[in-house]
């Protein structure tokens, strides 16, 4: 990623072309000023040169000449410095700032001085092709005579043992690592007893449950490493985090040299966000963000202005490409403009569409998140993101895909009906100053853990004493030797069962049991999706509508034990919502604090989850159009949480009964859980909310009329909340896997800001009387009550946040 | 029952594991503590009850044939009247161009604990067949602790030699990386590096594939050799048999295995011959 011509252009000249960013920025901020929440205009900056480092070997230094690289930014120069002092390195700079190069010149110079080997990790196959796209060219470039290759599940069986001995470079995934190479490290001795560098990229995305068990892999590597006598150098590159050093710390467990001052120029950057107009004004309804998108994207480029449009949806990836070839593509004597480019397409054909991108051979691309990640595709002026991909830092990366040093970029975020968008939109100083979200990984999560250890025990034998990462294996190994998979012997643990554990474990979820969603539409079966046990319940139900790539699916029969749900194709306007209670009750009480007039708390809790039934909800309107009923197990989690709970005294005193009371907690728990998902960087499904009780005695759920109301332990319904004497009506957020995966602990230390951003959040919101975008879904009747569940969550959140 | 394992079993049930029961009769003091590292301290106290039979009763079977050489590595060896090829071995049916002395050649034959593959997976038994003038030596070095596998590799390593040429059926695929797998992780330099290696399986695919049901050793030493094995122990068993052994159980099914694996060696010898003297039909 070294697009060098630009570099050698006078350095600071204003001669923007009549179509650029700013321009486009400007003619949509006249035009659209109402749709427009927010405007933020980020300066160019000049670059940081230094020359090229004396101690690069020369004949790296010669390709580097060769390929027009006459010197380097000050964060590649420094990452030079820090690999030849044996340090790890992390650098995190922006997108296109020559991140590549930070590990390329050490590795290239070990391979060329002492034909030492290295491992690059990418999440993606698209992303390791591009490596090794770009590692070849500089090697032929230099006639370095550096052999890398791939190694992934397209690596045919017999290619792989020449990649095994003859790699310098291999080029590989997390998943490759933890199910063919560590469990079969023997076949790779030769490359491992040589291996001086890990190299892994984007290692933001390694956070979450995924992370956790990539943090794992990474122990098990430096297990197997150490047999094979060699302690290789870590080399992590990351997108904006709010955390780099601590994430990549954590990840490697060890200490790390942070890069994060960036010596790559930038141009000029604008960023709007849009909020699409509203349509119809009694019920709350905006046009959709599709419409917008494509609006946005044709006036870009008719001004001339390459352009890249994000969508979250293959389908919506079609539709806009469609759109936006209907006015550019009709003459079909011309080479297209327009180009979609998503998951799905044959690797051949993404290939061809990053060729033609980076020819500019294209003026638009319509991408899912697979463009997300470091994929070059050249040099662009304008993104388009058609809704909140749900993170800050997710946002800041997709839109970091426009820019060019001597030309001003633009990126525009529009808002979809969704709440989070809608939070986001209404909020442009949240983009403004709130620090991109920290990445999070819990590596010693008890069943990720124990998977691991496993995994380890069938690559090497443990011995007594023996420390996984920083935990001591041996609590774990007499679990394992219970199981019968471990046998111990004198003071080894050894391997006994005929199993390969690597094979069961997936880096991206849990435990096993996901279920397979079966498409039996125009009779025949097709699976079409996998969802995760924990989510199952609440989303597969009988009735459900399970939408794939925003085609919806009506879920007709879910067996339960087999772990199918068989779906058909279905044309609704609605989707559903599972109505699912929580009864929570604390087990253990790690941390507490006082907060306002009332106590915070973390810890260990015992969640049943119920699924009585099921909402049908109107698309965009958010109207309740029916409901269903849901026959399932109970689910039981034990997991950790952070809640909120006030004292009974006070509550009897501020609300009128304790139905408002409730309906003030209910309004709370979303507003907390909206700002909360913002916060954690969190899937919003991964971090669940609950009002209830601190001993589980009772819990509230929302009744189909949209007021809250309790049920017993015992699952009887009571018709008024308040038959108990006691009333201490608590809110949860609470990890959704079993074990919980280290989100409720960030949650605890920032309970104060979340209150804020809670209390702001409603207090800041358009609505009257409360909407899902800030209190959850209210129904009309609510409007003119005195007592709206607006004012009620209000005083809740007051309450905690003041006293 | 200990906490610890309760508490990981109870949260695989509720991430969906399906086959959570434990394994019988583990002798776990009950322990009361609810919070995780608190388990993880007292199981560090109370480690050295394990006993780790996993309800395997203990026998008093615990016969292994053979003369137990270094601790847990025991040794047979048998000599058998069977017939030879020639001397001089043609061996163009293995596609190898230059005749094989009879003298030169080493079947081999491992039992493994199973078929899974990779670094986890080892030889607890290693049988070698060779002609002594034309009487076929059979050995078999079997290990009764996990300690005594570098013996055992030592050992087998020391009966081959440059001008070794192995013999096996599947060999190439699997007993030979396994035992290169082995050695590694024992720190051993591989003695099968460099050596030829005739693998059966190959040509009698070649010659019967379609002809026969299946080209298993089974079928072939039946259809080439007429042999008919009376209480074989079927060789997926010899996993189980081993452990069942190991975990202080009765020696009766390992037993078996060893005369499993001398058959399936005289087999390999008379497989051998039978091709040899054939013509190369497939090229």
């Amino acid at each position: 990623m070294n697009a060098l011509p630009d570099r050698f252009r006078p350095e600071g000249a204003s001669l923007s072309p009549p179509g650029d960013g700013r321009i486009l920025a400007e003619r949509l901020s006249r035009r659209y000023a109402a749709r427009i929440t927010g405007s933020i205009v980020m300066p160019a900056t000049t670059g940081s040169y230094v020359p090229l480092p004396d101690n690069l070997p020369p004949v790296l230094a010669a390709a580097l000449r060769q390929r027009g690289i006459t010197r380097l930014y000050s964060h590649q120069a420094e990452a030079w410095a820090a690999s030849q002092a044996r340090e790890h390195v992390a650098i995190v700079t922006p997108t296109a700032s020559g991140k590549t190069l930070c590990y390329t010149l050490p590795v290239l110079a070990a391979a060329l001085q002492e034909r030492a080997k290295a491992l690059y990790l990418f999440p993606t196959k698209a992303l390791a092709q591009d490596q090794l796209a770009e590692l070849l060219e500089l090697n032929a470039a230099g006639q370095l005579g550096v052999k890398a290759f791939t190694f992934d599940g397209d690596t045919p069986g017999d290619a792989r043992q020449a990649v095994r001995v003859h790699g310098d470079i291999v080029i590989s995934n997390p998943d490759m690592l933890h199910q063919a190479i560590l469990p079969h490290h023997t076949k790779w001795a030769q490359f491992f007893e040589s291996l001086r560098y890990v190299v892994i990229d984007e290692v933001h995305s390694y956070r979450g449950v995924f992370g956790s068990h990539v943090a794992n892999v990474i122990r098990r590597l430096q297990r197997v490493c150490a047999f094979y006598g060699v302690s290789p150098q870590f080399i992590l590159c990351s997108a904006t985090i709010g955390n780099p050093r601590g994430h990549a710390e954590a990840l490697i467990e060890r200490p790390v040299h942070c890069i994060t001052a960036s010596g790559a120029p930038s141009g000029e950057r604008h960023v709007l966000l849009w909020n699409p107009p509203v349509v119809n004004a009694d019920l709350g309804l905006r046009a959709s963000a599709r419409s917008q998108t494509n609006r946005i994207a044709r006036l870009a480029i008719k001004s001339g202005l390459k352009t890249l449009v994000f969508a979250s949806s293959r389908t919506l990836v079609e539709v806009l490409t469609k759109y936006l070839k209907d006015v550019f593509d009709h003459d079909p004597r011309k080479l297209p403009r327009i180009r979609a480019y998503r998951g799905g397409y044959l690797p051949r054909e993404r290939r061809a569409a990053e060729r033609d991108m980076r020819a500019g051979h294209v003026d638009g691309i319509v991408s899912t998140s697979a463009l997300e990640l470091g994929v070059d595709i050249g040099a662009l002026d304008v993104v388009v993101l058609n809704g909140y991909p749900g993170s800050v830092a997710g946002t800041w990366q997709r839109l970091g895909r426009a820019g060019r040093r001597q030309r001003a970029a633009l990126g525009v975020l529009v808002a979809s009906s969704d709440p989070l968008d809608q939070y986001l939109v209404r909020h442009p100083e949240f983009f403004r100053d709130a620090t991109p979200e920290h990445a999070r990984i819990a590596p010693d999560q008890a069943l990720i853990l124990l998977d691991h250890i496993r995994c380890a025990a069938f690559e090497l034998p443990f011995g007594d004493g023996e420390n996984f990462g920083p935990v001591d294996a041996v609590p774990w190994l007499e679990v394992l030797a219970g199981e019968g998979v471990l046998h111990r012997e004198g003071e080894r643990w050894e391997w006994i069962a005929d199993s390969y554990p690597a094979g069961a474990v997936s880096l991206r979820s849990v435990a096993d049991g996901n279920f397979v969603v079966v498409d039996r539409s125009a009779g025949r079966q097709n699976i079409i999706a996998e969802v995760d046990f924990t989510a199952a319940a609440v989303t597969l139900y009988e009735g459900a509508i399970h939408m794939v790539q925003s085609v919806p699916y009506q879920v007709e029969r879910l067996d339960w034990e087999g772990r199918k749900a068989y779906v058909t194709r279905t044309h609704v306007d609605y989707y559903t919502d599972a109505i699912d209670y929580s009864r929570l009750k604390v087990l253990d009480c790690f941390d507490h604090a006082a907060c306002g007039a009332g106590q915070a708390g973390h810890g260990e809790v015992h969640v049943v989850r119920h699924v009585a039934g099921y909402k049908k909800i109107r698309y965009y309107t958010h109207e309740n159009i029916g409901y269903g009923p849901v026959n399932l197990p109970d689910q039981e989690l034990h997991t950790t949480a952070v809640w909120w709970q006030l004292p009974q005294v006070l509550l009897d005193a501020v609300f009128a009964d304790r139905q408002q009371t409730l309906d003030g907690f209910m309004g709370a728990a979303s507003a907390l859980h909206l700002v909360a998902t913002v916060t954690v960087m969190a899937e919003s499904r991964d971090l669940q909310k609950s009002v209830g009780s601190s001993d589980g005695a009772w819990f509230a759920s929302t009744n189909p009329r949209g007021h809250s109301r309790v049920h017993g332990s015992d699952d009887g319904q009571r018709a008024t909340p308040g038959a108990e004497p006691a009333f201490t009506p608590t809110v949860y957020l609470y990890d959704a896997f079993p074990g919980g995966v280290g989100l409720s602990a960030p949650l605890f230390d920032r309970r104060d800001e979340l209150l804020a951003r809670a209390l702001e959040l409603v207090q800041g919101c358009d609505c009257r009387g409360g909407c899902p975008a800030c209190v959850g879904p209210v129904l009309a009747m609510d409007e003119g009550a005195t007592h709206t569940p607006k004012m009620l969550a209000l005083q809740v959140l007051n309450l905690l946040a003041h006293g | 029952m200990s906490p610890l394992p309760n508490h990981l079993r109870e949260l695989r049930r509720e991430a969906g594991a399906r086959h959570t029961t434990a394994p019988a009769s583990i002798p776990w003091a009950p322990m009361p503590s609810p919070s995780l590292p608190a388990h993880l301290q007292r199981l560090l106290q109370l480690r050295t009850h394990r006993s780790g039979t996993l309800g395997t009763p203990p026998s008093t079977d615990r016969e292994v044939p053979g003369e137990e050489i270094a601790p847990g590595l025991h040794y047979t060896e048998a000599w058998m009247d069977w017939p030879p090829p020639a001397a001089s071995i043609d061996a163009r049916f293995a596609r190898v161009g230059e005749p094989v002395a009879r003298a030169h050649l080493l079947h081999f034959d491992t039992e493994t604990t199973g078929l899974a593959g990779g670094t986890g997976t080892r030889a607890f038994m290693i049988g070698a067949a060779d002609w002594i003038d034309s009487r076929l030596r059979v050995r078999q070095l079997t290990i009764t602790s996990m300690a005594a596998e570098t013996t055992m590799l030592r050992m087998f390593a020391g009966w081959l030699h440059t001008q070794s040429v192995l013999v096996s059926y599947n060999g190439k695929s699997y007993d030979a990386p396994l035992l290169a797998t082995r050695y590694r992780l024992a720190r051993l330099p591989n003695p099968l590096i460099g050596l030829r290696h005739l693998d059966l399986l190959h040509p009698v695919r070649r010659h019967w594939k379609g002809v026969w049901a299946n080209c298993r050793l089974a079928t072939a030493e039946h259809r080439l050799l007429g042999v008919v094995r009376e209480d074989d122990l079927p060789g997926a068993q010899a996993p189980a048999a081993w452990l069942h052994y190991l975990r202080g159980g009765s020696a009766a099914n390992l037993r078996r295995v060893l005369q499993h694996n001398a058959q399936d060696l005289k087999s390999l010898a008379g497989i051998l011959a039978c091709l040899a003297g054939m013509d190369d039909r497939a090229g």
